[in-house]
C-alpha cells in the first residue's frame, strides 16, 4: 500500500481556474477553456508565458496554482520535486500548427519557436525551470485515461524516496477538429501536490492511498478518477 | 529489493533487423546515416538521416506499424501477465503530416496513448499499458520505471518498447533550431556541428530473478540501477555544468549500491551537438574524476533515434558487457579535449561488470541506467 498527503490543488477548466486555498467553486464542466493571461497566473512579469502554445500555458498555469496552494511556489535552492502529467491528446494542436509552418516553401519557414513545444513534456520543463524542480519529469498516456496513473507513479516515487514531493495530474485541451473524442475527463488541467509527510501551515486535503490491488482511496473512500479526487478533496478541505 | 534481469531483447535500426548488423557495422566503423529519400530535404540544413531499410506502410497506415511488427515478431514468448511500457516522442507523426497535406487517413496512431494498445494487442497481453514521453530520455525512463516495479515487487515481468520514426515533422524542427549536422554526426569530435536523426525501435523484456528462473529464462544481463533528474535550467538546451545528469547518475549509483569506481564504461547520449556533448563530458568528470573511463556514442552510426535511443543503447550496453568490448564512436576523428583518453575511433576493451548508459532531452530531462553482466 502506497500513500501520501495531498497538500496542494490547482486547476484550469471551463468552469473556473485557481487553487484550493482560494475557496473557489470547482466543477467538472465541459466547454471552452479560458485563455489565461500572464497576470492571471504570475504576479511577476514572465516574458515566455505569452509565447507558449496553449497546451503548455494550460498545464503550467495549473501546476503553478498547485504549487502556490502547497506553499511551494517561492524558492531559493533547487528542490527534489518531480512532475508527472497524463494526457490523451498531448500537444496535437501545437503539432498541427507547427506543421502548417512546414508545408509552405518546403520547410524553409518552419518555426523553431513552435517546434520546441511539440513535445508534450515541454511544459513540465517550463515548470521545472521556473520553480527549481529537479525531480523526475515525464508525461504518460493510456488508452482509457482516468487521470490516476500519474498519481500512482508519483506515489511510487515518494515511497522509493526518489523525490521530496511530487506534482501530478492531467492536462488536455479540447481535441482539435477531426480528432475523435476519447473517453475521460472534460478538457482542462488538474494537478495535485503529494507529500509523504504533512508540513505545518499547508492545506491537508486528505490522504491518498493506492491499495495492493491498484485501487485508489481518498481518506479511506474509493476514488474512480482524478476529477472525483479533486472534487472530493476540495469539498473536504480543512 | 528484487534483482532485475533482462531476459529477451529485440532491435531494429538503420543497419537492419537485430543486433548483429548494428554490432558489425560499429566494429567496422560504418555509419548508416545516408542521403534522405523519404521526403524532399533540399530546403533543410541537412539532407541525411539514418532510416530503417525496407520500411513500407500500407495505404493509410503509419510507418510505425511495420516498424513495430518487425520489432515484436522475433521476440520469444511474452508472459500473459506482463506489464507494458512504451516510449515514443512522436509516435505515428507521419499520419499528421499526411493529414496536413490534405490526405484522408486515420489519425488514431498519432495519439500518444495508442502505442501501448498496439503493442499489447499484437502480443495478446491483458495489460492496457502506458506510454512514457520524456523527450529523448523516454525509453530510458520507461526502463527505469519497469525496473523499479520489478525491484519493488509490483510486477514480475515488464516489456519496454521504445520507438520513433524519421519524419519531416521532426527533421524540419531540428533544422529550424540549427541543430542538424550537414554530414553524418560526429559525437564528441572537436569539430562536431550538430546531430543526425535516425529511426529505430527496441524492446526489452525485464523479469524478476525468481520469475526468470521459474520460466527457465537465461538472463542476458541485469538492470542494476536507474536515476532521473531535471536540469531546471532551459527547455531546449542542457545545463552547461551537467547538474541534472550528475544527479541522475548519482541516483543510479545509489540504487545499485555501487561506487563510481565500479563503472567500467559509458554509453553516452552523445548527440553530436556542441552543447550536449560538452555537458556530458563535464558531468562525467564531476562523477568519475579524471580516470580514463571509456565513453562511446552510437549516434554517429545510427543517428539520434529520439524516444527509442535509451532502449537501443541499453541492448547495446548489454552486448558490450558480454563481449568486453566498447565499439568505436563512428564519426569521431579528433576527440574534444575533455574527451581525450575516453572516446575513441577504435574499439576499447572493458574491464569491469557495469556499464552506465545516459540520455538527456528537451525539457531539461536527464536519465541514467546501470547495466550489469548476468552474474552481477
Amino acid at each position: 500500500m502506497l500513500s501520501a498527503h495531498i497538500t496542494g490543488i490547482g486547476w484550469v477548466n471551463a468552469a473556473s481556474h485557481g487553487w484550493g486555498g482560494q475557496g473557489r467553486k470547482f466543477a467538472l464542466t465541459p466547454g471552452e477553456l479560458p485563455i489565461l493571461s500572464r497576470a492571471e497566473v504570475f504576479a511577476q512579469s514572465d516574458r515566455r508565458f505569452g509565447r507558449m502554445d496553449a497546451f503548455s500555458r494550460l498545464g503550467l498555469a495549473a501546476v503553478t496554482y498547485a504549487l502556490r496552494d502547497a506553499g511551494l511556489e517561492e524558492w531559493r535552492e533547487k528542490r527534489s520535486i518531480g512532475l508527472i502529467a497524463a494526457t490523451s491528446y498531448g500537444c496535437l494542436a501545437t503539432d498541427r500548427d507547427y506543421f502548417a509552418t512546414v508545408i509552405p516553401d518546403g520547410g524553409a519557414l518552419a518555426s523553431p519557436q513552435l517546434f520546441a513545444y511539440t513535445l508534450s513534456n515541454t511544459f513540465l520543463g517550463e515548470a521545472a525551470l521556473r520553480f527549481g524542480l529537479t525531480g523526475e519529469a515525464l508525461v504518460v498516456s493510456e488508452a482509457l485515461p482516468t487521470g490516476l496513473a500519474p498519481l500512482g507513479l508519483a506515489l511510487e516515487n515518494l515511497a522509493w524516496e526518489s523525490a521530496a514531493a511530487m506534482v501530478a495530474g492531467l492536462c488536455d485541451l479540447v481535441p482539435p477538429a477531426g480528432i475523435p473524442a476519447l473517453p475521460g475527463l472534460p478538457p482542462g488541467a488538474f494537478f495535485v501536490v503529494l507529500e509523504r509527510d504533512m508540513r505545518t501551515g499547508v492545506p491537508d486535503y486528505g490522504e491518498l492511498r493506492r491499495d495492493e490491488d491498484g485501487r485508489y482511496r481518498l481518506a479511506g473512500v474509493p476514488v474512480a478518477d482524478l476529477g472525483e479526487l479533486v472534487t472530493r478533496s476540495l469539498a473536504g478541505r480543512s | 529489493m528484487n534483482r532485475v534481469c533482462v531476459v529477451d531483447t529485440a532491435l531494429v535500426s538503420a543497419f537492419g533487423d537485430g543486433l548483429p548488423p548494428l554490432w558489425d557495422g560499429l566494429l567496422a566503423g560504418r555509419t548508416a546515416i545516408a542521403p534522405l529519400t523519404r521526403f524532399a530535404a533540399d530546403r533543410y540544413l541537412s539532407q541525411v538521416a539514418a532510416c530503417v531499410p525496407g520500411l513500407k506502410a500500407e495505404s493509410g497506415e503509419s510507418l510505425l506499424l511495420p516498424l513495430l511488427a518487425r520489432l515484436l515478431d522475433p521476440l520469444g514468448s511474452i508472459p500473459g501477465d506482463c506489464r507494458v511500457l512504451t516510449a515514443t516522442t512522436k509516435g505515428g507523426i507521419d499520419l499528421l503530416e499526411r493529414r496536413g497535406r490534405g490526405e484522408l487517413c486515420p489519425i488514431e496512431a498519432v495519439l500518444p496513448g495508442a502505442l501501448p494498445t498496439l503493442v499489447a494487442r499484437r502480443l495478446g497481453l491483458a495489460d492496457a499499458g502506458l506510454n512514457i514521453n520524456a523527450a529523448c530520455a523516454s525509453s530510458t525512463l520507461a526502463l527505469a520505471r519497469g525496473a523499479a516495479w520489478i525491484a519493488a515487487g509490483t510486477a514480475e515481468a515488464v516489456l519496454v518498447v521504445g520507438i520513433d520514426l524519421v519524419s519531416e515533422f521532426v527533421f524540419s524542427g531540428f533544422s529550424a533550431l540549427q541543430a542538424l549536422s550537414k554530414e553524418a554526426s560526429r559525437p564528441f569530435d572537436a569539430h562536431r556541428d550538430g546531430l543526425s536523426l535516425g529511426e529505430g525501435a527496441a524492446a526489452l523484456l525485464l523479469m524478476s530473478e525468481p520469475r526468470a528462473r521459474r520460466e527457465g529464462r537465461t538472463a542476458l544481463g541485469t538492470l542494476a540501477g536507474w536515476g532521473s533528474a531535471n536540469d531546471a535550467n532551459h527547455i531546449t538546451a542542457p545545463a552547461r555544468d551537467g547538474c541534472g545528469l550528475v544527479l541522475a547518475i548519482e541516483e543510479a549509483l545509489a540504487k545499485a549500491a555501487l561506487t563510481a569506481a565500479e563503472v567500467a564504461a559509458i554509453s553516452a547520449h552523445g548527440t553530436g551537438t556542441v552543447y550536449n556533448d560538452a555537458m556530458e563530458l563535464t558531468a562525467f568528470t564531476r562523477v568519475f574524476g579524471d580516470r580514463p573511463l571509456p565513453v562511446q556514442s552510437l549516434k554517429g552510426a545510427i543517428g539520434h533515434t529520439l524516444g527509442a535511443a535509451g532502449a537501443i543503447e541499453a541492448i547495446f550496453a548489454l552486448e558490450c558487457l558480454a563481449r568486453g568490448v566498447l565499439p568505436p564512436t563512428v564519426g569521431l576523428v579528433e576527440p574534444e579535449e575533455a574527451g581525450r583518453g575516453r572516446v575513441a575511433a577504435t574499439a576499447q576493451s572493458i574491464q569491469g561488470d557495469y556499464l552506465l548508459s545516459t540520455n538527456s532531452g528537451f525539457g531539461g530531462v536527464n536519465a541514467a541506467l546501470l547495466l550489469g553482466r548476468p552474474s552481477c
